[in-house]
């Protein structure tokens, strides 16, 4: 039987920032608490680390008609389709799941942290202590089993649901219409379509952290896509060169059995 | 060795161009290792792909002390152009391509050795830069480290790509050069050919080591 393609909605208007899928996500993946640092938020950790793969993000924001509102965002692992963690993983850890998510598999990651360099949304961690990056894999252990990943199981106010991928961006998309204003869908748009969705009430660029147009690094595509390649092209070339070489041209000996005479002085 | 024969190479030289080479190879295997999925299983050899990823990077620190060694020792005689000789060789291809009834003389070095060994520095160079800053990412802004892949890249296609023409050209494409690099004594009708204008200079100041006759000067060739 297929899986189907999922996509989890985060429907940020309805969040209360209890934090109970920071807590579900720490449980379910047995990642531990850290000493951590008051930085005057009741956002904690303050950004996300190894062991805490998603983060509700607390953000403080007043609009150009002095309106005031209280943001909190859901940060963590978008599961692009054109993922560019994927893309240049050089072991195979990261790797698309049946479900369309991005898995990473442990036991074939290198510590390399060229993932981590490569994310547009700043994703992957790096644990020194272990030599590997860690990152939310939309619980593939659970979604494997059709059950919903522990943040979806553990949110009160179903801000957070998850289904098929249609479903749920039309559902996305119903819930902005209802929302007006600036409320927009993000994530259906850019690499190819996340398979964590938004519902944001203000404009992207109004989000800390929040790329507002998310793309594969152009640098990733230059590696992947155009030299490394052409890297085996002109290896062969150069290999192919030689030989016609070698049995058109020849060899440079002394003599007059040599094909070129110079040096005879 | 036998009668005829002249010393080209002392071993420091022998050394630094061994230490280059083979850890410039075992760069190129371990790095096409990472690279390609396809050539992951090349990391079997060395216990697994987290094992090659030690192998790659601590094996770049051999290759950059050999890279300074290789700058210092070969930069006056390889790193710079002599004009208007070295043109004058670069027009006729050094006669590497078609027939060329006298090629130009040069000096130690034709300008076709010269390119390749400025192509090996310039990018040696960029190879341990780049491969410092993927090393250590976290230390470096993420802008910046992101452009350190692809220029890593375009280091392994020209070095990697050059590798297999040095090859032919030290070996089957010159036959008798190869011994230049081991035993470091080479027929002098073939060194004649190829580097006329170096053994004129060397037997003028009294250099040339032949075989069979008595030492003249110990330190030919190079001083660390």
């Amino acid at each position: 039987m297929s899986k189907p393609e999922l996509v989890k909605l985060i429907d940020t208007t309805l969040c209360t920032a209890c934090r109970g899928c920071q807590v579900a996500c720490k449980q379910w993946n047995e990642m531990p608490g850290l000493r951590t640092k008051q930085f005057g938020s009741y956002q904690n950790p303050p950004d996300l680390q190894w062991n805490t793969w998603t983060l509700i993000r607390f953000q403080e924001y007043e609009d150009a008609q002095g309106n005031f509102d209280w943001i909190f965002r859901k940060d963590g692992c978008m599961h692009c389709t054109d993922a560019a963690c994927v893309k240049v993983c050089p072991s195979g850890s990261l790797y698309y799941t049946p479900m369309k998510t991005v898995g990473l598999d442990h036991d074939k990651c290198i510590g390399c942290k060229e993932c981590v360099a490569a994310c547009p949304f700043h994703i992957p961690k790096y644990d020194e202590r272990t030599d590997k990056v860690y990152k939310c894999d939309l619980c593939y252990t659970r979604i494997r089993e059709s059950l919903a990943p522990a943040c979806v199981k553990s949110c009160p106010t179903g801000a957070l649901t998850i289904g098929n991928k249609d479903e749920m961006i039309k559902k996305a998309y119903a819930r902005v219409a209802q929302l007006g204003g600036d409320a927009n869908v993000y994530g259906d748009k850019f690499v190819g379509g996340t398979h964590v969705l938004y519902v944001l009430k203000h404009k992207p660029e109004v989000y800390e952290e929040l790329p507002a147009s998310p793309k594969v690094p152009l640098s990733v595509i230059v590696w992947k896509d155009l030299l490394k390649p052409l890297s085996l092209v002109a290896a062969g070339a150069a290999a192919a060169g030689v030989f016609l070489h070698y049995i058109t041209h020849g060899p440079k000996t002394p003599g007059p059995e040599g094909q070129d005479k110079k040096g005879e002085e | 060795m036998k009668k005829g024969y002249v010393q080209v190479t002392d071993s420091y030289e022998r050394i630094i161009h061994w230490s280059l080479a083979i850890s410039c190879l075992l760069l190129c295997l371990t790095g096409l290792g990472m690279m390609f999925h396809t050539f992951n299983f090349v990391s079997y050899l060395f216990g697994g792909m987290h094992n090659m990823k030690f192998v790659h990077n601590f094996t770049g620190i051999v290759f950059f002390i050999a890279l300074l060694l290789a700058i210092r020792m070969w930069w006056r005689e390889a790193g710079v152009f002599v004009l208007p000789e070295d043109m004058e060789w670069v027009k006729v291809a050094g006669g590497y391509l078609w027939h060329v009834d006298n090629v130009p003389e040069t000096g130690k070095y034709n300008p076709g050795q010269k390119a390749f060994y400025l192509a090996v520095v310039i990018f040696g160079v960029v190879m341990v830069i780049t491969g410092f800053i993927m090393w250590f990412p976290a230390k470096f802004p993420v802008g910046l480290v992101r452009w350190m892949y692809p220029l890593h890249a375009l280091g392994f296609l020209v070095i990697f790509a050059f590798f297999f023409v040095h090859l032919y050209l030290g070996t089957i494409g010159n036959p008798g050069t190869v011994q230049a690099m081991f035993s470091g004594w080479m027929d002098k009708k073939v060194l004649t050919m190829l580097h006329p204008k170096w053994v004129k200079e060397m037997e003028h100041e009294g250099k040339l080591i032949a075989w069979g006759e008595q030492k003249k000067d110990d330190t030919h060739g190079h001083h660390a």
